[in-house]
């Protein structure tokens, strides 16, 4: 439960301002309907990023659906046959991002580019920057006991 | 960090830097961010002079030196003076900002460093000094300037310095 308004998820945070709230809302939703990056390589790393803040809350969180095998094996992507190349790339970019994006290396951004083109590029940087902060936000807002943390 | 961009700026034309950055190949994002953005920062709760404060607060701790040197115009206007964006740095704490400043910046440095480690005592404080719609508004504003802060340093290309620059807000 935050602590800032007793509410339970982020909706109900974001509705103290409903002005923004609509907004926030059509900005979060074309993140899912992107031509230059698809929606499920976006939902691996999103759920990275959860797995590596130690998020249960974000980590049960369903953008969209996405094969169980593959969610069960997304902690083990690198050795994992069920991600593509493509996918592994953008993981790969995910979890340097998510640490360090100062550390990030020419060949890991050469990657996605490989896959999915410089825009391709750009639409993962800013999905990845919303979805590292919304995840902030819901351990800064205290939405779940559940979520432990890590430090940047 | 990489000094050479890794990616292109969009073909240009718009006459707004944002959009004529790199960011403009992602035109979808943009037709949301920019409108969100303006409205961030002229419709309140918190004026663009404390916004100001946590978006360099913010660009100090990643490091973004595009975001560090550039000046909002309308937090100038609101009255954020360079002698105050001086003291926006560790040592805020004990500094000559103000109170409501100073746990502006410390809620900042909470979700930058350890966003499930704010103490019952800082949490309190906020309260007490802030209204909820008030922190829903740093949230967000935090949440924004976060992630395009970021997205500038994952870009590459970041200069070692660059001169202050005074800037608006995109259309």
């Amino acid at each position: 439960m935050a602590w800032l308004n007793n509410a339970a998820t982020r909706d109900e945070v974001l509705a103290n301002l409903p002005n923004y709230q609509a907004g926030f809302n059509a900005l979060y939703a074309t993140l899912w309907q992107l031509k230059e990056i698809p929606a499920q390589t976006l939902e691996l790393c999103r759920l990275r990023i959860a797995q590596l803040h130690r998020c249960e809350l974000e980590w049960q969180r369903e953008e969209l659906a996405i094969p169980p095998a593959q969610r069960e094996a997304l902690q083990n992507w690198p050795t994992s046959a069920l991600f593509n190349e493509a996918q592994q790339a953008c993981l790969a970019f995910t979890e340097i991002y998510t640490m360090d994006p100062q550390a990030i290396s020419d060949e890991q951004a050469d990657a996605v580019k490989k896959a999915y083109g410089e825009a391709g590029l750009v639409a993962l940087i800013e999905a990845l920057g919303l979805f590292y902060g919304l995840t902030r936000l819901t351990q800064l807002w205290g939405l779940t006991s559940t979520c432990e943390g890590v430090s940047s | 960090m990489s000094a050479t961009p890794r990616v292109q700026a969009a073909s240009g034309g718009h006459g707004d830097p944002v959009r004529d950055s790199a960011l403009g190949l992602v035109p979808d994002i943009l037709d949301q961010y920019i409108p969100l953005s303006r409205k961030v920062w002229q419709e309140g709760p918190l004026n663009p002079a404390q916004l100001e404060m946590v978006r360099l607060r913010n660009a100090r701790k990643v490091n973004c030196v595009f975001c560090r040197n550039a000046r909002y115009d309308i937090a100038k206007e609101a009255g954020l003076s360079e002698a105050m964006i001086q003291q926006i740095d560790d040592n805020y704490q004990h500094s000559d900002l103000s109170r409501r400043e100073k746990l502006l910046l410390a809620f900042t440095d909470q979700y930058l460093d350890a966003p499930t480690a704010m103490s019952e005592s800082l949490k309190a404080e906020l309260v007490a000094e802030f209204s909820t719609e008030e922190l829903v508004h740093l949230s967000l504003a935090l949440l924004l300037f976060n992630t395009f802060s970021r997205c500038a340093v994952a870009l590459g290309g970041m200069p070692d310095e660059l001169p202050l620059m005074e800037v608006s807000l995109p259309k």
